[in-house]
């Protein structure tokens, strides 16, 4: 497919999802947004990571900040005004953080930026503590329901539209070429670091304005809850096991994986994450490039 | 006499205690073939590492068409029309050999644009090096000989003023070493780019060359005509227990 | 005087610890490029193992120690062959390799934690063990800490002994310097890979049984512990034991002074801070070259 007619067909699910909240429950819709949200984290998280094979585990810091500009705007700002700056934020923020350390690679730009997350979570538990007395912030008149949905499906379809616009103009080959041999595309005149910290900001945009939107639907905020480094996690990996330098896989993988935790997690909470532990290992070990790989022999297969 | 296209003044690359490149002068101006030979662990490999910003010198100078560019990421070296091959091929493996050419031209060829019209797009330039029946071939499918090839393709689609030749010959028969040498020539004459050419097939590389430098142990010991370097004493000395500089082209051996 | 001391001292001691948990570590990353993330969940298994003899069969915990220690290792060796090996074979590069193993290690902990929360469920379990006071220079000490301090120090000494003098040691060493040059004279990658992978999960539970005798446990108490290994080892330097010991230490330190000149809430502020500090200014660890 061309870049042309992915985009045509992003925008068509868009449409038939649209209709989702006159169609579903209040549980399936709360499905469905999270479905859409983890669509959009591993899809932005791809967008950089898939190419350049970097491992960011900084998901989380640009969710948990994006969640606390809405807590601590929203009595002030419109609720799309605070979900802009959420983006905003976590652009800003990696932005930064890409500057200081995207010349680290592998295991150290995971530990970092992770590291980074966590420091920051830290921070703003005291700043919130010792200057505002508070552990957490109570969000009074959120938004209802359709209107977060529509909201997450704006940004997911915001990011799927944004991954297949890289991935078809320049940034997105001087990305693979970064992936497969740094110094070289240099020497053929890619300028590394700008092009690196720019994709790593860009692919900031929607962890940071999801967790904005998605911040209204916890009502109570504390930090341990929105910089959960379990978000992060479970985004790389449905963003690896889907197959991180396709566009496909991400998406599919994060709504498979989102529906069956959605299902299981609550009634077999034990067994269910010992499954899912299992279910990587075999991923893993025995189908490393993605379910997207599987997608691809078949397609071999038959033709 | 033309101002040079590429200036390399005293440089100096230091590994630690190692000095691999000491103090080095060099040119080559618009339209110079120069050959650049030297035992190995000469320095010749560093020295273009240098020229290509690759690595930063650690003293001396390098100026591209006058331009001081000491110091400069390798992208800045290439968007002032340096362009390099490296000895072990450095493809993208997993891209085509014609979307590793289109690389090159959307980035270091893409500034440098109306540069040369001679080769101006990928299924030119891989016509141009024979490679045009592998242009949909994964890169890293080629043999080694054709990735080595596919590396001038690359530097072709970055648009040079001066093209920086790594071993792009090894491994190569004598007949084929002839053919590569003659494309090299046609490079030079069309696109009057200054060449540095490395070769450890010393014989075939003089006879092709205007002007060859002798790197030994890091310094240049010769820079001149290519037969009165081969009378030269300092480098008989220094190719002595080496292989020796007028010993047959194709079967020389070569340690990577 | 003896506050100060004493301030040191619990630094010192909990960086002892830290330092048990992250040779273990390091030891398999600075080997394999194995960046284990389970590395806390096994040190959870050594930490239960040792409560459960202790309280079931009246064992001495120190004594129990080397169990713990060969049944982790031989744990260790089922892992490596059914996870890592397949990795290792399969993985077309060392970037790979990393990426992929801390997936499975992510794998490793879904699945060690939720099976320990199905066998003993979520509580806090403990038991008390030479909780009583000993005073040194002014200063006073629980007597399990300052025990199982020395035995900390002494596990990670005896290690550092034996990579330099023993035959496995100069090997395990020489591969982490120069993985071809090692293989080149003879050093078998099949023999040392599980080795040190069991060795590492090894020291994890030994780790893990001397935390049970100071505090209590629980099934999600080893993720923090991966965390401290992982700050501990970029302190040090990837590969270096000896850099994870005094690494142990400066964290252990940091920790403790840091917070009695701040306050006790900023103590992972201080520890990430330390983290990101040391990546920034020196992403090879302290002691690089």
């Amino acid at each position: 497919m061309s870049a042309r007619e992915q985009l045509a067909a992003t925008l068509a699910c868009g449409a038939v999802l649209a209709a989702a909240p006159w169609l579903l429950s209040d549980f399936l819709l709360s499905l469905a947004l999270s479905c859409l949200m983890y669509a959009a984290l591993a899809v932005s998280w791809a967008m950089f990571c898939g190419p350049t094979h970097y491992l960011s585990l900084a998901t989380s810091a640009f969710f948990g900040l994006g969640a606390y500009v809405t807590a601590w705007s929203l009595e002030s700002l419109p609720y799309g005004v605070a979900v802009l700056a959420g983006g905003l934020i976590g652009v800003a923020f990696a932005a930064l953080i890409g500057a200081a350390v995207l010349h680290l690679r592998g295991a150290y730009f995971a530990v970092i930026t992770f590291g980074l997350g966590e420091l920051t979570l830290h921070l703003i538990t005291y700043t919130e503590k010792t200057y505002f007395h508070t552990a957490g912030r109570i969000i009074s008149d959120a938004p209802d329901n359709a209107a977060i949905y529509w909201t997450v499906l704006v940004l997911t379809l915001g990011a799927v539209a944004t991954a297949i616009l890289v991935r078809a103009s320049r940034l997105g080959l001087a990305l693979r070429g970064i992936g497969a041999d740094e110094e070289r595309a240099q020497t053929l005149g890619v300028d590394t670091r700008r092009v690196k910290i720019l994709a790593f900001a860009l692919s900031a945009f929607f962890p940071g304005a999801l967790g904005a939107a998605m911040a209204v639907r916890w009502t109570y905020i504390e930090p341990l809850s929105v910089f959960n480094p379990f978000i992060g996690f479970q985004t790389v990996l449905m963003a690896m096991l889907g197959g991180a330098h396709t566009l496909i896989g991400p998406i599919v993988s994060a709504v498979f994986f989102s529906l069956v935790s959605e299902f299981l997690r609550l009634r077999f909470p034990y067994v269910f994450l010992l499954l899912l532990g299992l279910l990587l290992i075999a991923l893993i070990l025995y189908l490393p490039g993605g379910l997207a790989s599987l997608l691809r022999r078949r397609g071999r297969a038959d033709a | 006499m033309p101002e040079a296209l590429l200036a390399a003044r005293a440089v100096t690359v230091r590994f630690g205690g190692l000095v691999a490149v000491d103090g080095v002068d060099l040119e080559a101006r618009h339209g110079e073939l120069v050959g650049l030979i030297g035992p190995n662990g000469a320095g010749k490999t560093t020295l273009f590492h240098a020229l290509s910003g690759v690595l930063a010198p650690d003293a001396g100078r390098l100026l591209v068409a006058g331009e001081d560019l000491t110091g400069s990421a390798p992208h800045v070296f290439a968007a002032h029309g340096v362009a390099r091959t490296f000895q072990m091929p450095r493809v993208f493996r997993d891209m085509s050999a014609e979307d590793n050419v289109r690389f090159a031209l959307q980035f270091a060829g893409r500034t440098r644009r109306h540069a040369h019209d001679a080769f101006d797009d990928a299924r030119t330039i891989l016509g141009f090096l024979g490679l045009g029946a592998a242009s949909a071939v994964a890169a890293g499918a080629l043999t080694p000989a054709r990735q080595r090839l596919l590396e001038i393709g690359m530097a072709l689609g970055a648009r040079p003023r001066v093209l920086l030749l790594d071993e792009i010959a090894a491994g190569l028969t004598p007949a084929e070493l002839e053919t590569c040498a003659q494309l090299i020539r046609r490079v030079r004459d069309e696109l009057g780019v200054a060449v540095i050419w490395i070769e450890h097939a010393v014989r075939v590389l003089m006879s092709h060359v205007e002007r060859v430098a002798v790197l030994h142990q890091g310094r240049k010991i010769a820079d001149g005509d290519p037969r009165a370097v081969a009378k030269d004493a300092a480098v008989i000395e220094a190719y002595l227990g080496e292989e020796g500089v007028g010993s047959e082209g194709g079967r020389e051996r070569r340690v990577a | 005087m003896g506050f100060w001391l004493e301030l040191a001292a619990s630094g010192l001691i909990t960086g002892g610890i830290y330092a048990v948990v992250a040779i273990g570590l390091n030891l398999q990353y600075g080997l394999m490029r194995i960046m284990n993330i389970s590395h806390g969940e096994f040190l959870m298994l050594g930490a239960y193992l040792t409560w459960l003899a202790h309280t079931t069969f009246g064992v001495n915990p120190f004594a129990l120690m080397p169990a713990v220690a060969a049944a982790l290792f031989l744990l260790g060796l089922v892992v490596y062959r059914f996870c890592f090996y397949r990795i290792a074979r399969t993985a077309p590069s060392v970037e790979v390799i990393e990426a992929r193993s801390l997936l499975v290690g992510f794998g490793l902990m879904f699945l060690v934690q939720n099976v320990v929360y199905l066998a003993w469920g979520a509580d806090l379990r403990g038991y008390s063990y030479l909780a009583e006071p000993v005073e040194i220079a002014g200063a006073r000490f629980m007597a399990n800490r300052l025990a199982v301090f020395a035995f900390a120090v002494a596990a990670s000494l005896l290690l550092l002994a034996l990579l330099r003098w023993t035959m496995i040691g100069k090997a395990v060493r020489a591969m982490m310097q120069s993985p071809t040059g090692a293989q080149l004279v003879g050093i078998d990658t099949g023999v040392l890979h599980p080795l040190v992978f069991g060795g590492g999960l090894a020291l994890a539970g030994v780790a893990g049984g001397l935390l049970s005798m100071v505090y209590e446990i629980s099934p999600s108490m080893g993720e923090p512990y991966t965390i401290t290994a992982l700050i501990v080892i970029t302190l040090g330097g990837l590969g270096s034991v000896g850099g994870s010991l005094i690494g142990g230490f400066i964290l252990g330190l940091v920790e403790a002074f840091g917070m009695h000149f701040t306050s006790p809430s900023l103590k992972m502020v201080l520890s990430y801070g330390v983290l990101v500090a040391v990546l920034l200014a020196r992403p090879r660890g302290l002691f690089s070259r």
